[in-house]
């Protein structure tokens, strides 16, 4: 008796779905990164790679290091919640080699808080720059660390 | 035809096996190798993304729209500076007094955000008279926990971390878009230099090292808190918001996204 065949097109279709398979498996275990799916579908060093960029802005702790006067002094008046960054400008290339200076400060960085604007919440000082003693720079009258001070 | 356990079969089956073992040490050398001409590794620092839970919440009422963390925000990450592109961003509402004899509470609601508000804003257009009530509102990702835009990424180059930010793998994305268009608030954008999506990181090397993110540090007003929900010191910032704005709310809650930024003082017109 004569066991029932296999037609030669199903069984080319077979081999190349095998061969298919074989040669997918074999990439994707090859492509596929060592730390996918540690946490999800993803790749979990990308986390180190993104953790490891440089930073620009070093932060208030690192301004202490040198300047722990200026800290403290400022720390005690009404500009205390606002960084030595806001209006020095990027630090962590000064703060990791002093030769680099800071960027030199313009008139124009005080009035971008406090200018008066209708949008701007009632608690904070506002002036209007061109009613508020004009032609003087703020810091002629105005120390900067300790804007409490009235002259 | 008959199938007999010869000497030869099995001796041939058993050299079969032992080459296959040998191949999968190999195999594995040559995945190793494989790997490290696709992307150099790095070694991990003594960081643990399990054991933290980031999160940013935003004081609507102490916003002062400086600008400066939108500023900070492209000079730390390197977002290119046109008017498209960014990470961060504030802003201006202005509703305006209802038309006399309409019956409105409240007028139209006017929004604008000149660049972002990068340089601070100029005054508004409307006039003051005319203003019921004037804010300022920053925006950034609101760090969804189901978030849709690493749901449709088709290689696994966006995903939420375990820490709570979500992030963008610049190596593995090939800038199809399909996740600038299912975020809801518009925080993402495609970088137009190396062509991948870019999005709010939360600053995740500022905030591995143990620093704040770069928006965070130059706020002024402490309009920015940030936090982690798992490690709360007593006076960690995100511990005194929540207790003090028990009624916070975030953007959008009804889409389902699960957004976790936390506005206080929220205007009911802010979308
Ligand atoms: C490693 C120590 C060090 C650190 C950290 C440091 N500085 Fe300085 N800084 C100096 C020294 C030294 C000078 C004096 C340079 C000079 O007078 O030419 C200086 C000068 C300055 C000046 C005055 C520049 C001028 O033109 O008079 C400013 C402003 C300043 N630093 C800001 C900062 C800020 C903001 C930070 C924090 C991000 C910081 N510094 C961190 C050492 C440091
Ligand atoms: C409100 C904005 C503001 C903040 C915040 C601020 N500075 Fe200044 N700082 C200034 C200005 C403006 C000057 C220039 C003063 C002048 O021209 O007389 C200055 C000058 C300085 C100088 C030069 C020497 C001096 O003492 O006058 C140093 C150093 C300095 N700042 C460090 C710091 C550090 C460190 C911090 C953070 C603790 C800080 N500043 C925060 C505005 C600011
Ligand atoms: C980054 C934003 C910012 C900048 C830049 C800034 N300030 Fe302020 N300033 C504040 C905040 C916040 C307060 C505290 C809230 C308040 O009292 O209005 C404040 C308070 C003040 C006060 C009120 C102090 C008091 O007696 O209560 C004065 C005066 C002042 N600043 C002057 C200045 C001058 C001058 C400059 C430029 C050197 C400057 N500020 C730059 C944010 C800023
Ligand atoms: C001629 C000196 C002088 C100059 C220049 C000056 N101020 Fe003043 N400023 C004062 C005096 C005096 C006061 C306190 C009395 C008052 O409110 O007028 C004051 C008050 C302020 C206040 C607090 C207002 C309040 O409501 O209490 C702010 C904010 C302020 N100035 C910012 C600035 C800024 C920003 C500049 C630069 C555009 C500037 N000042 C330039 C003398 C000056």
């Amino acid at each position: 008796m004569q066991r029932p065949r296999i037609p030669p097109q199903i069984l080319r279709l077979l081999v190349l779905t095998i061969v298919i398979v074989t040669v997918y498996s074999i990439a994707r275990y090859f492509l596929t990164p060592q730390s996918f799916g540690m946490y999800g579908w993803y790749r979990a060093v990308a986390l180190d790679e993104i953790a490891a960029r440089p930073t620009t802005y070093a932060g208030r702790k690192a301004c202490d290091e040198c300047h722990s006067e200026v800290v403290q002094r400022l720390a005690k008046y009404e500009h205390k919640s606002v960084s030595c960054e806001s209006c020095h400008g990027v630090g962590q290339a000064h703060a990791e080699n002093p030769d680099v200076a800071v960027a030199k400060l313009t008139y124009s960085h005080c009035v971008r808080c406090h200018e008066a604007d209708p949008a701007r919440p009632k608690w904070l000082k506002q002036v209007k720059s061109k009613e508020h003693y004009t032609g003087q720079r703020c810091t002629e009258c105005h120390i900067p660390h300790q804007p409490n001070e009235v002259p | 035809m008959k199938t007999t356990l010869t000497r030869r079969r099995i001796l041939r089956a058993l050299s079969g096996a032992v080459a296959g073992l040998l191949s999968l040490a190999a195999s594995r050398k040559a995945k190793a190798a494989v790997q490290k001409m696709l992307v150099a590794s790095h070694t991990p620092k003594g960081y643990d993304p399990t054991k933290h839970k980031w999160l940013m919440a935003l004081d609507v009422e102490r916003c002062i729209g400086c600008g400066l963390c939108v500023e900070a925000c492209k000079t730390e990450n390197n977002v290119p500076l046109g008017p498209n592109y960014f990470r961060t961003w504030i802003e201006r509402y202005v509703i305006t007094k209802p038309e006399p004899g309409s019956g409105e509470l409240r007028g139209e609601v006017v929004v604008d955000s000149p660049n972002g508000g990068m340089h601070g804003f100029p005054s508004s257009l409307v006039p003051k008279e005319q203003i019921l009530k004037s804010f300022y509102v920053p925006k950034l990702c609101n760090l969804c926990e189901h978030s849709p835009c690493s749901q449709v990424c088709p290689v696994g180059a966006t995903f939420d971390t375990p820490d709570g930010a979500v992030l963008v793998d610049p190596k593995y994305c090939i800038g199809c878009g399909f996740c600038i268009q299912a975020c809801p608030y518009g925080c993402r954008f495609m970088n137009p230099i190396t062509k991948t999506a870019e999005k709010c990181s939360l600053c995740y090397h500022r905030i591995t090292r143990g620093l704040k993110p770069a928006c965070v540090e130059v706020c002024p007003t402490e309009a920015r808190v940030f936090g982690d929900l798992k490690n709360q010191a007593p006076d960690d910032p995100i511990q005194r918001f929540l207790g003090k704005n028990k009624a916070a709310q975030s953007l959008k809650a009804h889409l389902g996204t699960g957004p976790r930024v936390l506005y206080a003082d929220l205007d009911k017109e802010v979308r």
